[in-house]
């Protein structure tokens, strides 16, 4: 359960539950996992919170950073920020409904995401517009909605940062929102605000208690939806049985919502459905982000003007802290646009004046996400590679993973950094045992 | 100081495993932290370099030479040559079969491509014993680790 305290944690180990197995060596797509001592599961710094792990750990021993609150309101103002995958969770009930749901369960107020997400698509489509024109960025763009992969190309891919669309994410957008229109009206009385980032996945890091506590008027957490699933969803049933709508106190258009489209955003394609970018593509899955990842790095996919990236399968319905079966959810996010169709909110001509005003410029710079994420493994030198070539040769080894790396190139790394010893390598002492007697030729220095 | 050299078997015709011998040359380079826009760079020539052993040769090999102050990628193979390599420099020149332009491959851009990401390219071709292409990439001061 160790891991270096400044970078965020976006899981949990438990070492009394895991049994050594590995499984979650194999699937972590930047190599953080380390097993040592059999059973302690290490993390190295380059976590991007994929979730990978949690789905994989037949033993339990993963979890998401995330935390229920024991008590949402109360003693404080409790705002639900609300992604759109929560609403395909429940088959029946309308995103109204569900935010009705929610505010029954004690939030103060319910932030319907897909708002946003309506904000973040028309800005989008105004940045391809004018990309075209003056080539600014190269192509094609990468949704910077997925954190995960957001996250991965500057760990995996820095070269492709500059890909990456320069307008701020949905999830930004609304936290800003909440900071303009509700915070202010609680300033006054000194109460404490708190935002509930309610998602699918462990993406968001959570700070430790101590420092949440530390923060006087506002802070955040995240919730995953699967610790809120059985107490939202018997709310929600009360809601639909009752005759009477009940008082929902709400203020602001974001708070509720009564487009069959809001699902849309949490499948796969659900992003690039409202473009106005007939060349997009729409890519799920860790392995085939990563396979078209290296596909633009080679150049190609250069026709292509935007990509929309999601490395849970499905789109984020399909993330690890999902409720409900990803292909149910699909369902039900297909069913409410049959049967209500699309609609939209906002007025573009209002969007494209804040625009214009720098409403959508993202303060950080792709640079600085290299730093966060791209430099958490010092640079090997060239002899240090060398090195790795050469140990890798006398392993000789099969990616095993009993070692506690996850593959023998992973291995060697860690013998010439220091961190492992050639001895971790059973094939590479079977081979020894074999044939005994004859010194045994280690070759590294 | 000592560089690296690495070769990667490439095997002609086999589509589904084409790329991959780049993609471990980009790894590579990855692990060193090479500057981004020049990683790039080597990516573009090495697949594209890459694709044309899958495409038209019997085999080949990519090889890598990472030095202090360049990098050389060098694709070889045995066959079966190319007749005019001046022309196959020209964009959107191509032998390629209407097999493979059905395969989306084959828009004639493959060696203009390399030409434009390397510093320097030389390519040495005769019919029936083979081509080497050898692309250099000069690595400036800044934005490289050794």
């Amino acid at each position: 359960m160790t891991s270096a305290p400044h970078f965020p944690n976006y899981v949990r180990f438990n070492e009394e539950r895991c049994t050594g197995c590995a499984a979650c060596l194999r699937v972590c797509p930047t190599k953080a996992i380390r097993i040592r001592h059999h059973r302690s599961i290490r993390i190295v710094t380059q976590c991007i919170g994929c979730g990978a792990c949690i789905q994989a750990c037949p033993a339990g021993a993963v979890s998401a950073a995330t935390r229920r609150p024991e008590h949402i309101g109360g003693d404080h103002v409790a705002v639900a920020l609300v992604s759109p995958v929560l609403y395909a969770q429940y088959p029946g009930a309308m995103p109204g409904g569900v935010l009705m749901g929610l505010r029954q369960m004690g939030f103060h107020h319910t932030i319907d995401m897909s708002f946003f997400l309506e904000m973040f698509q028309w800005a989008t489509d105004e940045y391809i517009r004018r990309n075209r024109v003056s080539g600014a960025s190269p192509w094609p763009l990468i949704s910077p909605i997925c954190p995960v992969v957001v996250r991965l190309i500057a760990f995996r891919f820095p070269g492709l940062l500059a890909h990456v669309l320069p307008v701020l994410r949905p999830v930004a957008l609304m936290t800003r929102e909440v900071q303009e229109q509700i915070l202010p009206g609680y300033a006054e009385t000194g109460r404490k605000v708190v935002l509930y980032y309610i998602n699918p996945c462990p993406t968001l890091a959570v700070p430790p208690l101590d420092q949440l506590a530390a923060q006087p008027l506002r802070c955040s957490a995240a919730i995953g939806i699967n610790e809120i699933y059985p107490e939202l969803k018997r709310r929600i049933e009360t809601v639909l049985a009752s005759d009477r709508i009940p008082f929902s106190g709400t203020h602001f258009e974001f708070e509720t919502c009564s487009t069959a489209n809001a699902a849309l955003g949490a499948i796969s394609g659900g992003e690039i459905a409202n473009l106005d970018v007939e060349r997009s593509l729409a890519v799920h899955g860790m392995e085939e982000t990563i396979s078209y990842l290296h596909k633009i790095e080679m150049g190609l996919l250069k026709d292509v003007e935007y990509i929309e990236f999601r490395t849970c399968r499905e789109g984020c319905i399909g993330g690890v802290l999902a409720a409900v079966d990803k292909y149910v959810a699909k369902r039900t996010v297909q069913k409410m646009v049959n049967v209500f169709g699309l609609g939209s909110r906002l007025p573009r001509e209002s969007i494209r004046h804040q625009y214009d005003k720098g409403r959508f410029q993202p303060d950080k710079s792709p640079m600085e996400l290299t730093h966060l994420f791209g430099t958490r493994i010092s640079a090997l030198s060239l002899g240090e590679l060398e090195r790795i070539e050469r140990t890798l040769d006398v392993i000789a080894g099969r990616d095993c993973g009993a070692c506690g790396a996850p593959d023998c190139r992973t291995l060697a790394e860690d013998i010439v950094r220091g961190e492992a010893a050639l001895e971790d390598c059973i094939w590479l002492q079977a081979r020894r045992m074999e044939k005994k007697g004859l010194p045994a030729d280690a070759g590294d220095d | 100081m000592a560089g690296l050299r690495k070769s990667f078997f490439i095997k002609a015709r086999d589509f589904v495993h084409a790329g991959e011998a780049s993609i471990r040359v980009q790894s590579l380079l990855k692990s060193i932290h090479f500057d981004p826009r020049l990683t790039r760079r080597v990516a573009v020539c090495s697949y594209e370099g890459e694709m044309n052993v899958v495409m038209h040769a019997e085999d080949g090999l990519l090889s890598v030479a990472i030095d202090p102050d360049r990098l050389v990628l060098e694709v070889t193979d045995p066959g079966p040559g190319i007749a005019d390599v001046e022309r196959a420099m020209q964009p959107g020149f191509s032998t390629a079969s209407d097999e493979l332009h059905e395969m989306g491959f084959g828009a004639g851009m493959g060696l203009p491509n390399m030409k434009h990401n390397a510093d320097e390219i030389l390519i040495e071709s005769k019919i029936g014993q083979g081509t080497r292409v050898r692309m250099t990439f000069r690595i400036q001061e800044e934005g490289k680790n050794t």
